[in-house]
C-alpha cells in the first residue's frame, strides 16, 4: 500500500488528470478517480471510494470482474468494451486496462482508463449497415463500382464488376484489358475515349455501351467514370458499372413493337383515331391527317368535333362517340356519311371501340374508318347499269312476245285457209280463200317490216347525237306534210325559240315530229280545225319538248298504260295501224329519252318528250 | 248436227273471224253468228240485245289483242252483266304470253260463265269440240 502523503499527493493528481482513469486495488474496490472519470459515469467520489468496481455495473461484472481478475494474474494489459444503458440511451465504453504496479514490481490493483466510445461504435454500425445496403443494391441492381489508381495503374473491380464480365473472383485486369472487354467498334472507342478524356481533362461520363464478357456474352451495360483529385491533379477514376442488358433488351422490344404498331397505324388505309372522354383526338394516323387536310397531325391533336365539322356533324358525332362510352357497345362498321368544312361529302365504315383503361373506366374511344365512297358510287353507277339492263331485258321480252304473237296470228291464219283450200269444192270459195291467203301474205310482209324497223331503231342505240336546232327541224318537218296538213285545215304553231338545241339522233327527231304531227291531225276533232303547238323547255340543262293538239283526246285511264304498244289502237281509224306511237317511244329511248302524255278527251291532248343531254 | 242458238265472234282479223264461221258452218247448226271487231262493239251490241229482251249468246269466241277494247276489258264488263244462264266463251289467241293465260286462270274465278283458253290455228275438231253450251 503506498503510504498516506504520497497518496494524498498522487490523490491530488489523479483527481486533474486529463483522462477518465480509476484506480482499483486487487479487490477491485475504487481507490482513486479522476474527476472526468467520475462525470463519465454521473457519480460522486463518495458513491465511489471504497466500492467494488464491477459492482457498479449490474449488467455485465462476471464478465467484467473476470477480465480485471486475469488482467492481475497475468499482469496485462487488457482492453475491453463494455456497454450500459442511461436515459440518453445506449452507451459504449472502452475500458484499457493496466496492472498498478509498486516500486518491488508488485501488482497492487488495476489502473482503469475508460473512454466514451459511443460516437465511433455508432458509426462503426452505420458504415456498417451502409456496406451491407449497398452491397445488396449493387448485388440485385448489377451496380459493381471500379477504381483505377493513375500512379500505379492499377485497376481495381469489385466482386460485382466481376461478375458481369464473368471473369473469376481473383481475376485482376488491367485498363487495357478493361477497355478491351467492349465490343470492337462503337462501344470499345466510346470508351476509351472516354477514359481518355476523363484522365486528361478530367470529365465525368456515363455511356451505354456493348460489352462482350470473358465467357462471350453479348450485354449492354451502363459504364459511368469520373476523376478523383487530390491537390488539383487527377489521381484516380472512379465509377460505377451496371449490367443494363436486360432492361436495354425490354427496352429496344418495346421501341421495335412500338415503331412497328405506328408504321402500322400510319400505313393502313384506314382512318384511325384516338379521342378523349370529351371527344377531343389525342391520336390521329396520316390518312386521318390527309381525310382533314393536315400535313401535321399535332395540327388536330386535342381538337374536339366542333372545331373540326360544322355543328350539326359535330352534334351527331359527339352523339355517336357518347353513346359508345355511356353503353360501352362498339359501333361496327356503321355506314355513315360526314361533310366536311368544304362541303365535300364522304361516306365511312365506321367502328368506334371503347378504350377501358386501369379500373375498367372508359377513357375515351378507339375509331376506325373506312372510306367507301368510291365504292358507294361504283355501287349506285352498278345499280344504274342492272336497272337499265333489267330495263332491256324486260323490252326484249315484251319484243319477242310482240313477235310472237305476230308471227303466230299470220301463220295460223296460213295453216286454217290452207286447210280450207285443201277441203273446198267450190271454186268460186276457193278463189276467196285464194284472196285471203295474199291478203295474209301482204300483212305478213308488212308485220315483218315493221318488227324490222324496230329492231333497226334497238340495235342502232349507238347511233351518234349531235345537238341540232329544233325550230328548224319543225319547220322542215311542217314543210314535207304541207299537202296533208292543208287537207286537214290544220295550223301548226311554233313557239320552239330560234336557237333552241337539243342533242338528238336527226333521222329520229325527224320521225319522232312527223308522227306526233300527223297522229295530231289524224285524230283531230272533227267538230273544230286541228292546231298543234310545240313548245321547248330548258330547265337546268333538261330540255322538254311539248306537242299540244286540240284533237278527240284519249282516255288514259282506260288506254294508258297500252298508249304506246304495239299494234294498240284506241280510235275506229282507218289509217291506224298500231305501229306510230310504238316506234316513236322506241327513237325517244334509244335516244335515252323519255316520253309522258295528258289528254283530256274531248279536249287533246300533249306529249311532253324530255331529252337526255349528258349521254 | 248439234243445234245452238246464237254464237258470237269477237276478232279484229276479218280472216280469223272468216275462218270461225266457216268452220261452225260445218260442224254445227246455228241460225244466230253474229261478229264484232272490237270488245266495244261486241259489247254495245250485246247490250242492245238484252235491251230487246234477247238473251245473251250461248257461245263467244274472244280474241285478246283488239284496238279499242281489247278482250280482257270486255271480260271485265261482260261478266257484270245479269244473267242467269252461263255463257261459254272461248278465248281464242295467237299469244303465248305466260302472263295472258294467268289473266284467264284469274277472270275463270270470278265468274260463274264457262271460259276455255284456245291458241291459234283452231281446227274443225277443236271448234266442235267448243261450240257446246256451258
Amino acid at each position: 500500500m503506498p503510504k498516506g502523503t504520497e497518496i494524498d499527493n498522487q490523490k491530488y493528481l489523479i483527481k486533474q488528470l486529463p483522462n477518465a482513469t480509476a484506480f482499483v486495488n486487487v479487490d477491485f474496490e475504487v481507490v482513486y478517480a479522476s474527476d472526468k472519470w467520475l462525470k463519465l459515469y454521473n457519480l460522486k467520489a463518495s458513491e465511489v471510494f471504497g466500492k467494488r468496481i464491477d459492482y457498479l455495473y449490474s449488467n455485465s461484472n462476471n464478465q467484467i470482474t473476470n477480465t480485471l481478475s486475469d488482467c492481475i494474474s497475468e499482469k496485462v494489459d487488457k482492453t475491453f468494451e463494455e456497454c450500459k444503458y442511461d436515459p440518453s440511451g445506449k452507451k459504449w465504453f472502452e475500458w484499457h486496462c493496466n496492472p498498478w504496479i509498486d516500486e518491488k514490481e508488485n501488482v497492487i490493483g488495476l489502473i482503469i482508463h475508460t473512454e466514451d466510445v459511443t460516437h465511433q461504435k455508432l458509426a462503426e454500425t452505420n458504415l456498417g449497415r451502409l456496406r451491407s445496403k449497398l452491397d445488396i443494391i449493387s448485388k440485385i441492381g448489377k451496380i459493381g463500382s471500379w477504381e483505377y489508381d493513375l500512379a500505379a495503374d492499377k485497376l481495381i473491380w469489385c466482386a460485382v464488376t466481376k461478375k458481369i464480365h464473368e471473369v473469376a473472383a481473383d481475376y485482376e485486369p488491367t485498363i487495357e484489358e478493361g477497355i478491351h472487354f467492349y465490343r470492337d467498334g462503337y462501344s470499345r472507342n466510346m470508351i476509351a475515349m472516354a477514359v481518355h478524356d476523363a484522365m486528361t481533362k478530367g470529365t465525368s461520363y456515363s455511356e451505354k455501351l456493348m460489352l462482350i464478357t470473358a465467357k462471350g456474352n453479348e450485354i449492354w451495360v451502363q459504364a459511368n467514370g469520373t476523376p478523383v483529385y487530390e491537390n488539383g491533379q487527377v489521381v484516380a477514376l472512379r465509377g460505377t458499372f451496371q449490367d443494363i442488358n436486360e432492361k436495354v433488351i425490354s427496352e429496344n422490344k418495346t421501341k421495335a413493337s412500338e415503331t412497328l404498331l405506328h408504321t402500322l397505324i400510319d400505313n393502313l388505309p384506314l382512318n384511325i383515331y384516338i379521342k378523349d372522354k370529351e371527344s377531343r383526338k389525342i391520336l390521329v394516323n396520316k390518312s386521318e391527317c390527309d381525310f382533314l387536310g393536315v400535313n401535321d397531325p399535332q395540327e388536330l391533336l386535342g381538337k374536339s368535333n366542333y372545331e373540326l365539322y360544322d355543328s350539326d356533324i359535330a352534334e351527331k358525332l359527339n352523339q355517336e362517340d357518347q353513346q359508345v362510352m355511356d353503353t360501352l357497345v362498339p359501333i361496327i362498321n356503321k355506314e355513315s356519311s360526314i361533310r366536311q368544312k368544304n362541303g365535300k361529302t364522304t361516306t365511312f365504315l365506321v367502328s368506334k371501340i371503347p378504350l377501358i383503361g386501369e379500373h375498367g373506366k372508359v377513357n375515351g374511344i378507339v375509331g376506325i374508318s373506312h372510306d367507301i365512297t368510291n365504292i358507294k358510287q361504283n355501287e349506285s353507277k352498278l345499280r344504274d347499269l342492272v336497272n337499265v339492263a333489267s330495263l332491256q331485258n324486260k323490252k326484249l321480252v315484251n319484243f319477242a312476245h310482240i313477235v310472237s304473237h305476230n308471227l303466230r296470228s299470220h301463220t295460223a291464219n296460213f295453216s286454217m285457209l290452207l286447210e280450207f283450200l285443201v277441203d273446198e269444192k267450190d271454186e268460186d270459195e276457193k278463189k276467196n280463200i285464194m284472196g285471203m291467203l295474199t291478203n295474209a301474205s301482204n300483212n305478213l310482209m308488212e308485220t315483218l317490216e315493221n318488227l324490222n324497223e324496230v329492231v333497226a331503231i334497238n340495235t342502232n342505240v349507238g347511233l351518234e347525237k349531235k345537238p341540232i336546232l329544233l325550230h328548224e327541224k319543225i319547220e322542215t318537218v311542217q314543210q314535207n306534210l304541207t299537202a296533208f296538213l292543208k287537207s286537214h285545215n290544220a295550223t301548226i304553231i311554233n313557239d320552239v325559240e330560234k336557237d333552241a338545241t337539243v342533242k338528238v339522233v336527226p333521222a329520229y327527231m325527224e320521225s319522232i315530229l312527223m308522227n306526233f304531227i300527223t297522229n295530231a291531225v289524224k285524230y283531230r276533232d272533227p267538230n273544230r280545225e286541228p292546231i298543234v303547238k310545240l313548245s321547248f323547255q330548258n330547265t337546268n340543262g333538261s330540255t322538254m319538248l311539248s306537242i299540244e293538239d286540240n284533237g278527240l283526246g284519249i282516255d288514259l285511264k282506260r288506254y294508258g298504260d297500252k298508249l304506246f304498244g304495239m299494234y294498240k289502237t284506241f280510235h275506229n281509224h282507218k289509217d291506224s295501224r298500231g305501229i306510230g306511237l310504238y316506234i316513236t317511244k322506241n327513237q325517244i329511248e334509244a335516244m335515252k329519252g323519255r316520253v309522258a302524255v295528258c289528254s283530256e278527251v274531248g279536249t287533246g291532248t300533249t306529249f311532253n318528250i324530255y331529252f337526255n343531254e349528258k349521254d | 248436227m248439234k243445234k245452238i242458238e246464237s254464237i258470237c265472234i269477237i276478232d279484229d282479223d276479218p280472216i280469223t273471224v272468216f275462218g270461225v264461221q266457216k268452220m261452225l258452218s260445218l260442224t254445227v247448226s246455228c241460225d244466230n253468228i253474229s261478229s264484232y271487231v272490237n270488245g266495244k262493239k261486241a259489247l254495245d251490241g250485246i247490250k242492245k240485245n238484252l235491251e230487246e229482251g234477247a238473251n245473251l249468246p250461248q257461245v263467244i269466241f274472244l280474241d285478246i289483242n283488239m284496238p279499242i277494247m281489247d278482250g280482257w276489258q270486255f271480260l271485265e264488263e261482260f261478266i257484270a252483266l245479269p244473267s242467269e244462264e252461263k255463257v261459254r266463251i272461248n278465248i281464242i289467241t295467237s299469244s303465248i304470253d305466260a302472263h295472258d293465260k294467268e289473266k284467264w286462270e284469274h277472270y275463270q274465278t270470278r265468274t260463274d260463265h264457262l271460259i276455255t283458253y284456245n291458241n291459234k290455228p283452231l281446227y274443225k275438231q277443236q271448234i266442235a269440240e267448243i261450240t257446246q253450251k256451258a
